[in-house]
């Protein structure tokens, strides 16, 4: 509206016409948008406010029928089963939580440090296959899980990675990799090496050029692939369901699974298991979820 | 100092003058740079390479229950004559492709208008942003069983919440049915799936151009009118990779139906994933299931051509430094 | 309110095991005075398995002294050193606090007994132990010792993955275990395993559903075909779920609480039920397993008088209505009625009025039969040694013959199968400690008196296969109405045919 700048009445007065349509379009959009919203939120948050709600129900409570919005009886007996080092269960899935904290963490640091040559490889090198190599690499994510379970587990076992967190940190980090090639690749791309030649006139090498000039304008994309592969490695359930089998070794989802069993049917505990389990991930999500859509604007939507 | 500046600049200029020389050396001549991907494919090659070839040469294979591996029985094509003749691999074909393209399209659909909304400025928009994109985050394990919680057919909460409402009398059973249990983990899929499209819908909306919009407007263009002409096209490229993107992971997604349904009932949600689970690991039937599973493949790969060359698109056209 | 659940909890634990220390020395004490059994029995057993009913299981009970280490040391010397991995489906989160109980004394006693042997102990849930098993005997990454339900077994034999024992090397001998159970662990005239403990199922109901729908309270079924009508009636009169029907599809319970229906009207998987199977004979698709396929469409689909998540619950689901006095009669494994009585414990408020109701007016009686005969499933665990070559590290045999002749005594047969079994070894039979369980936990003079009626699963290595998935997805074709009930079973016929003939 502020560029009608046009000095003749007539003009100005079609302008103004025609903003107010727009205006009262607009209206209606703005209305829709709303109630969109309002249904949307109710659409996400109801699911996890109920599991909230049942968290905090006895066994009983959460059975009856009507169900109750909110527990009558509120009571925090199942987090702190599961969180008290002194409770029946609550050694095991403190251990499962610090598994799943180790495995994540390492895949995350580890995919970070592997994507980022690779992804400054296929952005700045020209080197035969390229394409090739960078289409292969990111095929990874066309293969089901479930389909290289057997053939896995065998590699895993002639590599001595069986029941080791080895074998899940290596299996994760070709998760994580072809997003996070694909996002840092296309941060690169925007970087124009002239700022790398400059620093290197200046004396620096190249990984100091890359160090001081690259990486921190590159920030975002690396913070946004660290979440991705933290959160890809925290939820990833059936891998970790086939090459652990001792106890003291298994992650969260799997052990997620042991309140959930055929003789067990405890849902405020599964779901009081399954907030936990939750709340690191989002927090850290949410956190750092600004990075995460700089990252995409940057990086990898930008065309 | 010479070799970095040729490397960095751009393909157009330098291409010409190597033309000639041969592959070999080109590959020798950049022998350095592989360095820099090789860890990167070394783990690609050890986690995907060995599958691929093991899935493959076990699908010519029989491995009947009664028999150890070592005992398998070459069957040649055999496998993938019964996969593709057997009547069950239409219906879980149909099963899949339902299941792919409704979560796709709703997750997508979802995703976008809450990216429209969400993209405008208004007080509270963070926590609105946040809130949506949780289901994303939370694993698909936990979300299964969340979902699964609701739909429970004796103490779930859509059940009783309708009853209370006077709309059924009777418990629903949400998965237990066979025209219901697909609608409804679709449902639970798209929730949580939608909020990867909005995030990467989101991104895409910010890079465009404030200007383009204005200079619609000044032509007199509707809200609508300039989301489908200015909006679109200028997201082309987003929504291209966000519905491949999601095709993929929805023809991928085995936790969902396999914790809520596994396939049941009386396989009205098997889906191709989870076929070739109980396939392999129900039925032992490693030759047939590596058979599926290179059916898989190549749907996956037909699929994920069109995924790379979305993704490597905007690559070619980049800009001269 | 918590903590005084916790504390109720925990006295009842202290008890539990004072109970259990007494329970030994009254033993002792009983041993002296105890009347010698009066029936024909064999001489190491003193059982005689044709006498078996609730009033001779009484008599024989405690009129045998045992000393586990004893027996052991004969197998192997008590100072061996020595180390073994071992896995087997433990109790879990929803087990009774007693079966944690016995669980972990039965470890101390081992260690205690065997010091030097080192045990590498997992414990896994029902459903993932088979999948895991299975790839984990493929990757050579297999356990020494794994205690298997009785189905899993045969498929490990047949595929060369286990060891071949004899009873001798544990020093036990033939007649110290049921026919049935020795069935399970043989495979083309080879024993690959030891049983452990056999279990059968009863029929519980509650009494205070019946006397409301207006049905004697102290009669239950007598026959499936009186279940269907019972179970009409209960929801039509009280709007409660009649019989807690399962159907879900790779669940073990399934098979557990359909194949008795079949069995009772004649049919079957394969010719299981008769008295020589030779497993050559499909009978899914007979009349029998048609009319009692019937039986389960009738509740389902035609009187809806069942839960309605009947074929995605899995048995504990229907324990939690029936706790909560929703759910009239289902068939029920004896060690529910510790957890039902635990459930009953935590609840609180209202909910603990109603569940103590449940508790005082649940009852047991035999499965009912059908047409043809009263039926069971001969359930239970055996105790497997992997074959060498599949073992990842060590393998060795003794520490391994150890840990098996430890378990299998009748001292550890009857204590692990305290709430939810009967002892493997029938020696287990005549201890003090049965003695005690029989008067602690009802009903199980009611479940043990099941077992002469029970059937085992064919010995084939397709077992898993047809029970788990085929007999359970005829089920869900039917009760879907995706197939009418002849089609469920004839599709069930040709995917048995196909299992058993293709490849």
């Amino acid at each position: 509206m502020s560029t009608a700048q046009q000095t003749l009445p007539a003009a100005r007065a079609a302008t103004k016409a025609a903003a107010r349509r727009t205006r009262r379009r607009r209206g209606i959009w703005d209305i829709l948008g709303w109630i969109y919203l309002v249904l949307l939120l109710i659409f996400t948050v109801v699911p996890m406010l109920w599991m909230l709600s049942t968290s905090l129900k006895s066994e009983w409570a959460a059975l009856q029928q009507p169900p109750q919005w909110l527990p009558s009886n509120p009571t925090l007996r199942h987090y702190e089963r599961l969180l008290s080092p002194y409770s029946e269960v609550g050694p095991t899935f403190l251990r499962y939580l610090f598994n799943s904290f180790w495995v994540s963490s390492a895949t995350t640091v580890l995919g970070v440090m592997i994507a980022i040559p690779a992804a400054y490889a296929f952005s700045r090198f020209r080197f035969p296959g390229r394409e090739a190599l960078f289409f292969s690499v990111l095929l990874r994510n066309m293969f089901p899980a479930v389909v290289f379970l057997m053939p896995l587990f065998i590699m895993m076992r002639w590599l001595h990675l069986v029941n080791t967190h080895g074998s899940l940190i290596l299996t994760y980090l070709t998760f994580g990799l072809p997003l996070s090639i694909w996002l840092l690749k296309g941060f690169y791309d925007n970087i124009p090496p002239e700022l790398e030649m400059a620093a290197r006139i200046d004396g620096a090498s190249r990984f100091q050029a890359f160090w001081r000039v690259v990486m921190p304008l590159s920030a975002p994309g690396i913070i946004a692939t660290a979440i991705y592969s933290f959160i890809l490695a925290w939820n990833e359930y059936v891998y970790a369901l086939t090459f652990l089998n001792n106890e003291e070794r298994l992650t969260l989802p799997v052990g997620l699974q042991r309140f959930f069993t055929e003789y067990a049917s405890n849902w405020p505990g599964l779901m009081a298991a399954a907030f936990i389990m939750s709340v690191p991930v989002v927090a850290l999500f949410l956190i750092l979820q600004k990075y995460f859509v700089r990252a995409l604007t940057e990086g990898a939507v930008k065309t | 100092m010479a070799l970095t500046t040729t490397r960095a600049r751009p393909v157009v200029g330098a291409r010409p003058a190597r033309r000639r020389e041969s592959v070999l050396a080109r590959i020798v001549r950049h022998w350095a740079d592989y360095l820099y991907i090789a860890p990167a494919l070394i783990v690609m090659l050890l986690v995907i390479g060995y599958p691929i070839y093991y899935t493959v040469y076990l699908s010519f294979f029989a491995t009947p229950p009664s028999l150890s591996m070592d005992e398998k029985i070459w069957v040649g094509l055999d496998n993938y004559r019964r996969i593709l003749r057997s009547e069950s691999f239409r219906d879980v074909t149909w099963n899949t492709f339902i299941w792919t393209i409704f979560s796709t399209f709703f997750a997508f659909v979802l995703g976008f208008a809450a990216a429209l909304v969400v993209h405008r400025e208004f007080i509270g928009r963070g926590i609105v942003r946040g809130l949506l994109l949780i289901p994303y985050v939370i694993s698909a394990v936990a979300a299964s069983y969340i979902w699964r919680w609701l739909y429970h057919s004796d103490s779930g909460l859509i059940s009783g919440v309708l009853m209370d409402l006077g709309l059924i009398d009777r418990p629903i059973n949400f998965l237990d049915d066979i025209d219901r249990v697909m609608p409804s983990l679709i449902v639970a899929n798209v929730w949580k799936e939608f909020p990867f499209a909005m995030i990467m819908l989101l991104a895409g909306l910010q890079t465009v151009p404030e200007q383009l919009h204005r200079a619609a407007m000044v032509d007199g263009a509707g809200t609508w009118h300039r989301f489908i002409h200015v909006t679109i096209p200028h997201l082309k490229g987003v929504i291209i990779i966000t519905t491949l993107l999601l095709l993929v992971t929805n023809l991928n997604s085995f936790t969902i139906v396999w914790i809520m349904t596994g396939g049941g009932p009386a396989g009205a949600s098997e889906i191709w994933i989870t076929e070739v689970y109980q396939l392999a690991f129900g039925r032992l039937r490693f030759g047939l299931a590596s058979a599926y599973s290179v059916i898989l493949f190549i749907v996956m790969m037909t699929l994920g051509y069109f995924y790379v060359k979305a993704l490597t698109r905007g690559d070619r056209r980049r800009r001269p430094a | 309110m918590t903590s005084q659940n916790d504390r109720r909890i925990l006295s009842q634990q202290l008890t539990r095991r004072q109970v259990l220390g007494l329970g030994a020395a009254a033993g002792l004490a009983a041993a002296g005075v105890a009347p010698t059994n009066a029936l024909a029995q064999s001489d190491k057993t003193g059982v005689d398995p044709e006498q078996w009913n609730p009033e001779t299981i009484r008599q024989m009970a405690g009129t045998l002294e045992v000393n586990t280490a004893e027996e052991v040391a004969e197998v192997v010397p008590l100072d061996y050193k020595g180390k073994v991995s071992y896995w087997y489906v433990g109790p879990n989160e929803a087990s009774s606090e007693i079966e944690k109980q016995v669980d972990a004394e039965f470890w101390a006693a081992f260690k205690e007994t065997y010091p030097n042997i080192e045990v590498n102990v997992q414990n896994l849930d029902y459903n993932q132990m088979l999948d895991k098993l299975r790839t984990a005997a493929l990757g050579k990454a297999a356990p020494v010792v794994a205690r298997m339900p009785i189905l899993w077994g045969v498929e490990f034999a047949a595929k060369g993955q286990l060891s071949e024992i004899s009873l001798d090397e544990f020093n036990f001998s033939e007649e110290e275990f049921w026919p049935g159970a020795l069935k399970s662990v043989t495979w083309e005239g080879k024993r690959y395993g030891v049983p452990t403990n056999n279990e059968t199922m009863g029929f519980i109901w509650n009494r205070a559903i019946f006397a409301e729908a207006g049905l004697d309270p102290e009669s239950p079924p007598a026959t499936w075909a009186d279940v269907v009508e019972y179970s009409k009636i209960i929801k039509e009169k009280t709007g409660k779920a009649g019989y807690g029907l399962v159907a879900r599809v790779n669940a073990g319970n399934t098979p557990f609480r359909f194949m008795p229906v079949l069995w009772a009207y004649g049919g079957g998987a394969l010719d299981e039920a008769e008295p020589n199977p030779t497993y050559d004979k499909i009978y899914i698709d007979n009349e029998g397993s048609q009319a009692a396929l019937q039986t389960h469409y009738d509740m389902y689909v035609r009187d809806k008088s069942v839960p309605v998540g009947a074929l995605t619950n899995t048995q504990t689901e229907n324990r939690d209505p029936f706790v909560a006095g929703q759910l009239a009669m289902m068939i029920s494994h004896p060690s529910e009625y510790a957890a039902i009585i635990d459930a009953a414990n935590k609840a609180t408020g209202e909910d603990k009025v109603i569940a103590d109701q449940v508790v005082e007016s649940m009852a047991y009686g035999l499965i009912p039969e059908g047409p043809t005969r009263r039926a069971v499933v001969f359930g239970g665990s055996n105790i497997h040694i992997f074959n060498p070559d599949l073992v990842e590290g060590d393998f060795d045999r003794d520490a391994a013959r150890a840990l098996i002749a430890f378990m299998c005594g009748p001292e550890w047969s009857t204590k692990l199968a305290w709430v939810s079994s009967n002892p493997g070894n029938i020696r287990g039979f005549r201890t003090t400690w049965m003695k005690e369980r029989l008067e602690t936990i009802r009903f199980l003079d009611v479940t043990t008196s099941m077992l002469p009626y029970g059937i085992p699963f064919p010995v084939i290595p397709e077992s898993p296969e047809i029970m788990n998935i085929i007999v359970p997805e005829m089920m869900q074709n039917a009760l879907t109405e995706s197939m009418s009930v002849e089609e469920a079973c004839q599709t069930a016929r040709e995917q048995i045919e196909e299992l058993l003939t293709g490849l």
